[in-house]
């Protein structure tokens, strides 16, 4: 062996273990055979497997996630084959998938390796990552995911992993597979629906408990259960529809009312549930991926370009650009409008956007008036600019859907209005506080005197 | 993720004393890139980029000799920003060049630093969106800020009196339920600061100015209450006299002829505040004079 090369394996096996096992040590022949330094070869290498690895658990799953590492039980596995794409130099390969849970929840995966462990068996995957697979969380184990059984563990046993956790409604995400809560039934509403030409009874509604509500769907008949009703159900799945978690109610799922007694001990009522949310900070807004009917107030800071007068296709409601849709080419546009802002408490910041009966609302013009404003100015961006004189640092408070992008919160609004809490009881409160660590009450005393002349 | 920088609400007090952050000061941060924006931090450990700031524009002056630059100075009850906007702040520069001074308006910009020698440091803003709001938004502009200026001056006093520093300050804080950035914030502002104590002190007298010079009762249907508040003020001079009388009693006394217990408590507190009636012994108020 070269002597250039010897501390360099050296440090690496201390850094990841066995080299030979899980194949680092022929990637890093690999790399020397295409002169690499060693030295380099090793940064690299250490790069790619090391380096600093995020430790996570199910429940902090995000889409996208990057080179991190999880512990979990297999909880079911199963293979199936791919078919070979034409021309690929390896005959048919195979795609392992199955669910890995732990403490937090439990999660789909799916590996191209075989995995060294079967049902049951807990497993480390280091460099594993996640994509969106059908809307859904999925954890990856590729090529360069290191596996490894762990034989000792300290995790819960498969028979308690398999029961589908029983959550809050606030912690249920799009990392979840299997599902269970305790909630109240919000709205609920029947439709038909043509599925795969067939047509097929759908209920659709609003779980609501003490933490938040979410978005529901049976596909099986619920006897007996209707608004107002506090049911449990166990083995939902989660699924995500438009950027939020929804659950989803199966022929699997157990679905049970709650009786009386039982609903007594419950953080919430149907009446405390079903009351309007309370303005969240939008930092904590931030902190989630994503909030079902929620509301949060601040200034508005910006009104974005493309607010104002838009023209959409109407065929597919995309916005078109000079009379040219994505999908359809040269359309006669539909006018619409709509306003795009950001509003910012100090905490946070998030886009938002007013569809346009909420648009004619906190702008004050209809969109024909508007329509008039363009026609009678010469500049382009007449209703824009419009809007930017009449809308930013207004304060406004907004309720609907929130979820989390490439560029922040996104939050759809359904309904705007300006909040009116009394300025005076909280300018009242706060000199109240300011007071209570006052160092000298003489001066305070005399100072309050003065104001009152 | 590129995010955008939230928009701090600062009084004015506050931000002329900010200074530069150092990166090198930011223990979470990996390593600072370009991207990276230039923080500020305040001596009672607020760390900022953007403000939004609301208050009465009391000087416009048109400078620089080929490019238009504005300098603006926007008041609040605390002090005054001063404000630039140049020919890269084009929306801000035309929204200048029409405004009428005095206005309320409501402003949004990026915190600038400047020290042309040690020692004389200007901290002003770079202009990004204004406009002219009403009084109503300017008042709640102040209560708001000074509801999270509160906020954390309170989280900075508990942290002085932990009598921690550093990591353990920070540890201590997150779980006292602090952000993340007020924790680390205030654990730099230990730090760099050598009497954060005096400025705390003074930035709560002018907030309590501040929040006073407010004048809430000028329009509304605030009428009926602040005769309820007169009815309150007499009933306390009624029972209690020069002696003071018990706290409880007084509130049964008004609930029997009508205010509702609230409206009591709130009265009290403000007479507490103002300075109009204090606490002799616990639980017995008594009025001033």
């Amino acid at each position: 062996m070269d002597e250039n090369i010897a501390p360099q394996l050296e440090d690496l096996t201390r850094a990841l273990g066995d080299l030979e096992k899980t194949g680092i040590r022929a990637e890093f022949d690999k790399l020397l055979a295409f002169r690499v330094p060693p030295e380099i070869a090793k940064e690299s290498i250490l790069r790619k497997f090391g380096g600093k690895r995020k430790v996570l658990k199910v429940k902090d799953l995000s889409a996208s996630l990057k080179n991190f590492e999880i512990t979990g039980r297999i909880l079911d596995i199963g293979e199936k084959a791919i078919r070979p794409r034409e021309g690929a130099p390896d005959g048919p390969s195979r795609l392992y998938l199955g669910v890995l849970a732990d403490e937090t929840g439990s999660v789909m995966f799916s590996s191209w390796k075989e995995l060294p462990g079967s049902g049951g068996d807990v497993i480390n995957v280091k460099n594993a990552y996640t994509r969106l697979w059908q809307n859904r969380i999925r954890l990856s184990i590729g090529e360069q995911s290191l596996v490894s059984k762990v034989s000792d563990s300290l995790l819960p046993q498969l028979s308690e992993l398999s029961i589908s956790p029983a959550k809050k409604l606030i912690d249920i995400g799009a990392a979840d597979f299997s599902v269970g809560t305790v909630a109240c039934v919000l709205q609920l509403s029947h439709r038909e629906v043509l599925i795969r030409g067939k047509q097929s009874k759908v209920i659709s509604g609003v779980f609501a408990d003490e933490t938040g509500r979410l978005p529901f769907s049976a596909w099986v008949e619920l006897p007996g259960i209707d608004i107002g009703s506090i049911i449990r159900i166990e083995g939902a799945q989660s699924r995500m529809f438009r950027g939020m978690p929804s659950i989803n109610i199966l022929s699997s799922t157990k679905v049970s009312s709650i009786g009386s007694e039982d609903a007594e001990s419950l953080a919430f009522t149907f009446e405390s549930a079903a009351k309007d949310p309370v303005p969240l900070k939008i930092e904590e807004i931030d902190s989630r991926d994503s909030m079902f009917d929620i509301a949060a107030a601040g200034n508005v800071v910006s009104v974005r370009p493309g607010s104002g007068i838009i023209s959409r296709c109407p065929e597919c409601s995309r916005v078109v650009q000079k009379s040219n849709c994505r999908a359809h080419g040269k359309v006669e546009g539909i006018r619409d409008m709509r306003i795009k802002a950001i509003l910012d408490d100090g905490t946070g910041a998030m886009s938002v956007m007013f569809p346009r009966e909420l648009a004619e609302i906190i702008y004050g013009k209809t969109l024909e008036e508007a329509e008039q404003l363009m026609f009678s100015d010469i500049s382009k961006d007449a209703v824009y600019e419009d809007l930017r004189r009449i809308l930013t640092g207004r304060y406004l408070a907004v309720r609907g859907n929130a979820s989390k992008g490439e560029y922040g919160i996104s939050f759809v609004a359904e309904s705007a209005w300006v909040p009116e809490d009394d300025l005076t009881v909280r300018a009242v409160e706060l000199l109240h506080r300011l007071g209570q660590d006052e160092e000298e009450p003489g001066s305070e005393v005399s100072r309050g005197g003065m104001s009152l002349a | 993720m590129l995010k955008r920088e939230v928009a701090k609400r600062v009084f004015a007090k506050e931000f002329e004393a900010c200074r530069e952050l150092e990166k090198s000061a930011r223990f979470a941060s990996e390593a600072a890139d370009v991207k990276s924006p230039n923080l500020l931090i305040s001596p009672v450990g607020l760390i900022l980029n953007r403000v939004f700031a609301v208050g009465v524009l009391t000087e416009l002056d048109s400078i620089g000799t080929q490019n238009e630059m504005w300098k603006a100075r926007i008041v609040d009850p605390t002090g005054a920003f001063t404000v630039y906007a140049g020919q890269y702040q084009s929306d801000a520069s035309i929204f200048f060049s029409t405004v009428q001074v005095p206005a309320f308006i409501a402003l949004t910009g990026k915190a600038r630093i400047y020290e042309p020698e040690p020692g004389s440091i200007f901290v002003s803003i770079r202009a990004e969106e204004a406009n002219v709001v009403d009084e109503e938004i300017r008042n709640r502009w102040v209560v708001d800020t000074a509801e999270q200026t509160v906020d954390r001056l309170e989280a900075f006093s508990d942290a002085l009196a932990s009598g921690y520093h550093g990591e353990t300050l920070r540890e201590y804080l997150l779980e006292r339920g602090i952000s993340d950035e007020l924790a680390e914030g205030i654990s730099i502002a230990f730090e760099t600061e050598r009497d954060p104590r005096e400025f705390a002190k003074q930035l709560r007298v002018s907030i309590r100015e501040g929040l006073r010079a407010l004048n809430f009762e000028s329009e509304g249907p605030a009428g009926a209450k602040t005769d309820q508040k007169e009815f309150v003020l007499e009933l306390l001079r009624e029972v209690g006299g020069g002696k003071g009388v018990d706290y409880a009693t007084f509130v049964d006394a008004a609930v029997s002829r009508g205010v509702p217990e609230e409206l009591v408590e709130e009265v009290v507190r403000s007479l507490l505040a103002g300075g109009q009636c204090y606490e002799p012994k616990i639980g017995i108020i008594r009025l001033v004079g």
